[in-house]
């Protein structure tokens, strides 16, 4: 009834052993759609990230340096630490001997977070909604509207600039939180209207269809239903246009005012008033700038990761 | 103005154009255009803004009145359009418009118009040529950079391993820098008294080494930069390309004992052709408006070596105040990146009905 | 020659074991269907002789070579996916060749095979088109064509069928079989159909939780099941099992307690062996036999559901302390629900399966 086994044979020595080895590491089972590689491309990618990052590293480490170590020739890589950069950050001196002033740094800190914050909160709520509109009611214009809001994003800053600038100097916007705001968030709809549409053109309908005749109303079923499963959508717009506002340079150098200043606006200030770039409190306020931005990606990088797999072109 | 009656479909379109109805929106856009134009040429700039918003309100009215209820999309839809059209298209119009005059900011007259003067002047101005060759030598060399590295990066990074998560996040903070620390920082890494590069350099050569100071030199220094910065967002995208290829497409050619080349054209390839294009696009957008960088590390020098098309916009509005100028050059510079994404499109349209990865 | 061989293969995948100790021998030519449900290791058997996943110990033979630490392209096998695994940006054409170009063959000769297969597979009105052009069945074809159009140690199918629907799936069943006496080659079908398993192979192996519970013809695992799961498994509708305490044989008669009432069922020789206790009874729906007589020979029941299946009747009864019966009569019997049933068998229908599940037989 059943098969009988053939006796069994003794081990075979390996032919080839470090083709073994890379055999074995090759056939290992992994569960995602990533294979699996091992600990040796884990070196390979360390030593390439670590050249890549060496530059960031490099100011983080000069902003524990002394103006004296910043500049030292050959480059220290040890040196005693100094956490008077980040105190110069908010308190110093202008002048040599002059007296020790705030320099307003948490005004321009606590500006960039709410500028930015409110922007890309707004860019969200709009974009999301306008996207919703989008994928869920198609509009008869809907591919011409969809194209138009895409090209706005690859409009030249230059192009606008100007126009704007005259507008909001006569409309009174300019210097003020609204004016820039309204600028940031119009600067980030068009990735994140492209990027949930593309999100949830990809959601089964079914679902909603079923809680719509549960009772639920719209607006129950987009925020229960649709929402939940977009959030890797969410985060990676968030992401890109956190770094997008965060870092934004050209408008905010001629639509803030004094009051409004961001921290890029005044880190340029700093490298053109003094004499001689202090890199050490430059370094210190770069590093300090860039924390917020690495704890949002840190805390998000499930989704967003998740997000550049799926939210990109799929036909 | 009434919503009580329609006016019929088959009444001229002149007559439906003038209903005074909440709903006519194509008579609003005339109205809104046509007063535009008449309040630019005969008012004071502040109180002609002020006119043309106010018509652009009433245009928009009038569209919202025509969506309501009948287009729940186009209520969803409405406020993202309509921020963009009142911070994107309405200033464009105007500046549009503000090319055909010879405006200038600091002055207090009142512009006339100069028809197409300004754009003959910057198509003939043999110092925009050379500003054009610059830009295009910028990104050509910068976005095949980016693209390679980037696309190296993604090879790399195409399969599970541990650590994979931290180093990515490594190799993606250079995205999160500002642009004002990469132009500061580089400077400082170029400089040939202390910067980093310049002592690597003479630890083989004993000589200091100056990279800012010739063309081509600033140029690499800029591209460096810039490619360093934005390398990782190629990255992401192709990454995306290579994890969706399902992993039992790679057995299958294993089994069919297919060389690594050829999987990779026949099997990888098609799946990442698409973001390829993609990424290639938004880069070179982004390179033609090269700006924040330029003015960082190097403010256009030597001499005007560097000096980007945007640079130049830029100095002639800002520092010229020649703001109509400025403006024809920056529609110019618009005119280009359109013909640019309509050829992409183009090619991906195209591809996309010929062959695409179900 | 053309043959597989697996001798005590194990493979663990962390702390969990998919297959255990697994030996199995396919000769030239021969097909062997794996059957099982879901889980229980015969796609990663699969996919240890494609040299996909790694045996954790024992040995792996491929036309007689010991492959264990072979890659897949080094073992010239043929595999056909259970997502058909069709190259998506290659067209019909170019998908069957793929494999070919190793071989560097002449041009013509490669399409000379490629027409060759397209024409027995009925694709050459699809040949230019991709695949994501084609239909479900196509997509099928194109994926047997591929692996057919080589010449391979083996071949290996992963649930060839299983996204086909019922009438596809009929008439592709006896085209691959066709394909497959044609090109004598050892192949591996891997299902949880049973119908597939029943309808292709040559022998039958059923597995669960890793090992192979029985290996045999298809007649062989329907008539003389080893196990209570084999038994269970194969067969539609699903034999009866009943749980029953054992106290020894008379007269070629076993006597039984089911649910209390003491029984007698005409049973195997070797049952006499048997120590008393408590066993299971395997009888099939179409083995039991409507008795009007009332006899201690027989099971008694309630007839409670009555599904006529069109030339059969299929009656669900149900014993006085509920265990199920299922039974099938030919259509002219007339059964109601309420009907007091009287059951009888033969012996050879009537399986007695021990504690450990293992089936009592000379």
């Amino acid at each position: 009834m059943t098969d009988t086994v053939a006796t069994p044979v003794g081990p075979s020595a390996p032919a080839r052993p470090f083709r073994q080895f890379v055999d074995r590491v090759r056939l290992r089972r992994s569960s995602t759609g990533v294979s699996d590689a091992g600990w040796g491309r884990t070196l390979v990618a360390a030593i390439v990230s670590i050249i890549y990052f060496f530059p960031v590293f490099w100011i983080i480490l000069t902003s524990f340096k002394t103006y004296e170590d910043a500049l030292a020739v050959p480059a220290k890589f040890f040196f005693t630490p100094t956490l008077e950069n980040f105190v110069h950050v908010f308190n110093r001196a202008y002048s040599a001997g002059g007296p020790v002033q705030n320099t307003g740094f948490a005004l321009y800190f606590f500006n960039s977070l709410f500028i930015s914050g409110v922007s890309v909160l707004l860019a969200l709520a709009i974009g999301t909604v306008a996207a919703f509109g989008f994928s869920r009611y198609p509009l008869r214009g809907n591919d011409t509207y969809l194209f138009i809001i895409l090209t706005t994003r690859m409009l030249p800053a230059i192009v606008v600039i100007i126009p704007i600038f005259i507008m909001f100097r006569v409309t009174g916007l300019a210097g003020t939180y609204a004016g820039i705001i309204a600028l940031y968030t119009m600067f980030n709809l068009p990735f994140a209207i492209w990027m949930m549409k593309s999100f949830f053109d990809e959601l089964a309908l079914d679902v909603e269809d079923a809680a719509r005749i549960d009772g639920s109303s719209d607006v129950r079923v987009f925020f229960k239903i649709c929402l939940p499963q977009v959030l890797a959508g969410l985060a990676a717009t968030t992401v890109f246009g956190l770094i997008l506002t965060w870092n934004e340079f050209l408008f905010a150098l001629l639509l803030s005012g004094v009051e409004t200043r961001t921290v890029p606006v005044a880190m340029s200030q700093t490298i053109g008033g003094d004499i001689g770039v202090r890199w050490g409190l430059l370094a210190a306020i770069e590093t300090l700038f860039l924390i917020p931005v690495i704890i949002v990606t840190f805390a998000l990088q499930n989704q967003l990761l998740r997000g550049v797999t799926f939210g990109t072109i799929k036909r | 103005m009434t919503t009580a009656t329609e006016v019929p479909a088959t009444a001229p379109v002149l007559q439906r154009l003038i209903a005074p109805r909440w709903d006519n929106w194509p008579g609003a856009l005339a109205v809104f255009i046509i007063g535009t134009a008449l309040a630019i040429s005969f008012l004071a700039p502040k109180v002609s803004f002020w006119v043309s918003a106010a018509l652009a309100v009433l245009f928009a009215a009038t569209v919202v009145v025509n969506a309501w209820g009948r287009y729940t999309g186009g209520l969803l839809v409405a406020p993202a359009l309509a921020l963009l059209f009142v911070m994107n298209v309405f200033p464009l119009l105007w500046s549009f418009g503000l090319s055909f005059f010879n405006y200038r900011a600091n002055r207090a007259r009142a512009p006339t118009w100069v028809g197409l003067d300004n754009y003959a002047n910057v198509l003939s101005d043999p110092e925009v040529w050379d500003r054009l060759h610059n830009t295009i030598i910028l990104v050509i060399m910068t976005v095949t950079a980016q693209m390679v590295v980037g696309f190296l990066l993604a090879l790399l990074f195409a399969k599970q391993f541990p650590l994979r998560r931290f180093l990515l996040i490594l190799v993606l903070t250079p995205m999160m820098l500002s642009f004002v620390a990469v132009g500061a920082f580089f400077r400082y890494y170029y400089d040939p008294t202390f910067g980093l590069l310049s002592q690597a350099v003479r630890l083989f050569t004993g000589h200091p080494f100056i990279l800012m100071n010739t063309v081509w030199g600033s140029r690499i220094g800029i591209v460096f930069a810039d490619a360093w910065m934005w390398s990782p967002f190629v990255m992401l995208l192709v990454l995306a390309g290579l994890v969706s290829v399902p992993k039992y497409l790679y057995e299958a050619a294993a089994i069919d004992r297919v060389s690594h080349w050829r999987q990779f054209w026949s099997i990888t390839f098609p799946y990442i052709r698409g973001l390829m294009l993609l990424a290639l696009l938004f880069r070179t957008i982004e390179a033609f408006k090269l700006f924040d960088l330029v003015f960082l590390l190097t403010n256009g020098g030597p001499g005007t070596a560097t000096e980007t098309i945007a640079l130049r916009v830029y100095r002639v509005a800002f520092e010229n105040n020649k703001t109509s100028e400025s403006t024809a050059l920056a529609y110019i510079l618009l005119f280009t990146v359109i013909v640019l994404t309509n050829l992409y499109l183009y090619f991906a349209t195209r591809r996309a009905k010929e062959a695409a990865p179900a | 020659m053309s043959t597989i061989e697996l001798r005590g293969v194990t493979k663990h995948f962390g702390a969990f074991t998919a297959v255990r100790d697994l030996s199995l021998s396919v000769s030239a030519g021969e097909v062997v269907c794996l059957l099982g449900p879901s889980g229980c290791g015969k796609t990663t058997t699969l996919r240890v002789v494609a040299g996909l996943e790694r045996a954790s110990a024992g040995d792996v033979l491929i036309a007689g070579k010991r492959m264990n630490d072979w890659r897949p392209d080094q073992r010239n096998i043929a595999m056909v996916f259970q997502f058909y695994a069709l190259y998506p940006a290659l067209t019909v054409r170019e998908n069957i060749m793929f494999p070919l170009h190793v071989e560097r063959l002449e041009p013509q000769t490669a399409a000379g095979r490629v027409a060759k297969v397209a024409r027995l597979l009925q694709l050459e009105s699809v040949l230019d088109r991709l695949p994501s052009h084609i239909s479900e069945g196509e997509k099928q074809r194109v994926a047997v064509a591929r692996a057919v159009v080589r010449d391979p140690n083996c071949f290996l199918f992963d649930e060839p069928l299983s996204r086909l629907d019922v009438e596809l799936r009929q008439t592709m069943r006896s085209e691959i079989k066709t394909v497959l006496r044609g090109l004598s080659k050892a192949t591996v079908i891997v299902t949880h159909d049973q119908l597939e398993a029943l309808t292709m192979a040559d022998r039958i192996a059923i597995m669960r939780d890793g090992v192979i519970e029985q290996i045999a013809s298809a007649h062989e695992v329907f008539a003389k099941p080893a196990t209570v799961f084999v038994a269970s498994f194969i067969g539609i509708p699903q034999m009866n099992l009943l749980h029953a305490q054992f106290e020894g044989v008379e007269n070629g008669h076993g006597r039984f307690r089911i649910d209390d009432q003491p029984t007698r069922l005409p049973v195997d020789p070797a049952v006499a062996k048997l120590a008393k206790g408590q066993v299971t009874i395997g009888i099939r729906p179409r083995a039991l036999v409507l008795d009007g007589a009332a006899s201690a020979d027989a099971i008694a029941g309630r007839a409670e559901l009555i599904e006529p299946m069109g030339a059969e009747t299929l009656v669900h009864a149900r014993t006085s302390l509920g265990s199920d019966i299922r039974v099938v009569v030919p259509r002219e019997i007339r059964v109601n629900a309420g009907d007091t049933l009287r059951l009888r068998t033969e012996a050879r229908e009537t399986h007695v399966f021990d504690h450990s599940g293992r089936a009592v037989r000379t």
